[in-house]
């Protein structure tokens, strides 16, 4: 019967066509259309504007990104060891331009939460009836003493856009047998929590298979303790035996200054020369959302759990790694994932308001996977549920992959994490 | 009066557009299903069509293999790496609006390259797949039976590698039986056979 159906129901999408799709008006004839403002072409702002065309064509949606090619920072560890090319992580913006969004390749200088508009380095002011940010994070370059955005085109981050991430492979592939590679990581939250961990498993698994079997991964942690914890570890001792070494914030790990010179890490007790230094600094959200007055003294945007509208301004919708979610025990993760799975939300929030109805019940989850070899992946997932207004993290569910899975889970895992990259992009940008 | 604007010409044209459809179902008192099913767009490609071959695509599987199978992996009766996890989060029945939710998108063929030689032995390597999933695996017989015609080539061969995987159990045993009775030799021709049967809508160029 259900098959009966399904036919039934291509038969009637065969038999429409495409211009009725496009010639119904959605919005009252007469009426000025609603415009949507979104900052920030990521994936979390992509999803947004994509969400929204596709929720209501009546809408006119204007996204704003400076850069007119997006790089992925999911799977970019990947790009460091030489598994995949850039190009792979790469995707324009046309997609998004087919469904009928603005795109203006611009930077925005000032939101106007008040006037209800937003500003561009080249003059333009766009009035909007909602605004989605969606900047991402910025560095705070000052959290370690002597390294600075010039500093970082020579130790790299690695942790956003292209330049950084080739920088970096150029660097390991240059590393001599026995060097030491170095990974700082910053005081969380910072965005891919399992990132810098992933990275220690990869860059090892690089030694191993080319020529640098004496070299060694020495992380420097300005954390306790980190995202699949027993599962890194677990995998660390298996498959990288001696190779990689975890200093907790505990044991002097915090990373307080660098001499840029000799490539040494001083942290509280102790000083590390490396051959390869790989220096995360702290994170806050992006500037443009510190200057529009949405973040909270922790350097984050708070927001309403049912929309993901801002705490501090009505009419901004804040998406993506700006934001916090969740609870205090069980925070958002900053991920492409759960972004956008926030930004489907804003999107359906802001249509629900322009058109006077409640805003639909929201649902976010996460989903993210680690390679820590080419054949042996792990994740973690997370469901979040909104209950009385308030972020609930459903103890039910999630979790991460279990320590004890067969070798056939770890394969499906590392082959998932390639599908689940190819959707996102999709999802996000087409 | 908001509301009649933005439905009164949906209800004219419900018959054209998905995503029409999809601002109704966003909206309507009964729909809210459409916000969960758009988390699901995320890994398993929009409306449930996958763009990454490891991937299933499951717009247009039936209703009774959509729920089985979920509420197999809620229950953990069936084996999964993360789909049990969650959906444990989600009540039985918004997994079974889900189902149907998914159920009555249009099934699209993976457009994808294919080793002719494989498919062309496929025939007789799919001998004792023919009974539960139909010849060219369009139509399944029951309701723990996806169908597979045209489903990505990479998803099809991780499914027979967990069938074959004797370290796991998988709740169909029939199943089970059958996929470890191929020979070795004859097992990639199996998912490349059903991965070129898309009725001619999913040739590569």
């Amino acid at each position: 019967m259900s098959k009966m159906n399904r036919r039934h129901f291509m038969q009637i999408l065969a038999a429409a066509p495409l211009t009725s799709i496009l010639s119904v008006p959605v919005a009252a004839a007469g009426a000025a259309p609603k415009r949507v403002v979104v900052v920030g072409g990521g994936f979390a702002g992509a999803t947004a504007a994509k969400y929204l065309r596709r929720l209501d064509p009546a809408i006119q949606v204007t996204l704003i990104e400076p850069l007119t090619t997006y790089t992925s920072c999911p799977l970019s560890n990947e790009v460091v060891t030489g598994h995949r090319t850039i190009e792979s992580l790469q995707i324009g913006y046309d997609g998004l331009a087919r469904r009928g969004v603005e795109l203006l390749h611009e930077t925005v200088t000032a939101i106007d939460p008040v006037k209800k508009s937003v500003t561009t380095q080249g003059g333009q002011t766009l009035s909007y009836d909602a605004c989605v940010v969606a900047p991402g994070i910025s560095f705070d370059y000052a959290s370690v003493e002597g390294y600075s955005e010039e500093v970082a085109t020579r130790i790299p981050h690695a942790y956003k856009g292209a330049d950084q991430t080739l920088l970096l492979k150029q660097q390991l592939e240059a590393m001599p047998d026995g060097g030491l590679f170095v990974i700082s990581v910053p005081k969380g939250p910072f965005r891919c929590p399992p990132g810098p961990y992933e990275r220690a498993a990869q860059v090892a698994h690089y030694c191993q298979t080319h020529d640098k079997p004496k070299s060694k991964v020495l992380i420097l942690d300005a954390n306790d303790s980190f995202a699949k914890r027993v599962l890194f570890e677990q995998a660390w001792a298996a498959l990288y035996p001696g190779m990689i070494e975890w200093v907790s914030a505990a044991a002097g790990g915090t990373v307080e200054r660098v001499d840029a010179d000799t490539l040494t890490a001083v942290t509280t007790f102790d000083e590390h020369t490396a051959a390869v230094l790989n220096l995360i600094p702290r994170h806050t959200a992006g500037a443009i959302a510190r200057e529009t007055g949405l973040t909270n003294a922790a350097g984050w945007c708070e927001v309403v759990p049912m929309t993901m509208e801002s705490a501090v301004h009505p009419g901004i919708y804040v998406v993506g790694d700006a934001c916090v979610g969740g609870t205090a025990e069980f925070p958002m993760p900053k991920s492409a994932h759960i972004g956008m799975t926030q930004a489907k939300v804003a999107a359906g929030a802001i249509v629900a308001a322009l058109n006077g109805l409640a805003p639909p019940v929201p649902y976010y989850a996460n989903t993210c996977y680690s390679l820590v070899a080419p054949d042996y992946g792990v994740s973690v997932v997370q469901v979040y549920r909104v209950e009385d207004n308030q972020f609930v993290y459903v103890e039910e569910a999630g979790g991460i992959s279990p320590v004890d899975a067969l070798p056939i889970q770890r394969k499906l895992e590392a082959e998932y994490a390639d599908g689940w990259f190819k959707n996102v992009m999709a999802d996000a940008f087409t | 009066m908001c509301k009649i604007r933005l439905h009164a010409p949906l209800v004219r044209a419900l018959s054209a557009a998905s995503l029409l459809i999809c601002l109704n179902v966003s909206f309507a008192d009964d729909g809210k299903i459409a916000g969960l099913a758009a988390t699901c767009n995320n890994c398993h490609g929009m409306d449930g069509v996958s763009a990454g071959s490891s991937m299933a695509s499951i717009a247009g599987q039936s209703r009774e293999y959509l729920e089985t199978l979920m509420l197999e992996w809620q229950s953990g009766e069936r084996f999964s790496t993360t789909m049990g996890r969650l959906l444990a989060g989600y009540s039985n029945d918004e997994i079974i609006a889900l189902a149907a939710y998914f159920a009555e998108k249009p099934w699209v063929p993976a457009v994808q390259e294919l080793d002719a030689k494989l498919v062309r032995s496929g025939k007789f390597a799919t001998e004792r797949c023919a009974k539960c999933h139909g010849e060219t695996g369009a139509e399944p017989d029951g309701e723990d039976t996806p169908r597979l015609d045209g489903q990505w080539l990479r998803h099809l061969e991780l499914e027979t590698l967990k069938y074959r995987d004797e370290s796991i159990t998988l709740p169909h045993k029939k199943m089970t039986q059958n996929m470890r009775k191929i020979k070795e030799k004859d097992v990639p021709a199996v998912s490349v056979f059903y991965a070129s049967q898309t009725g001619g809508q999913g040739e590569s160029e």
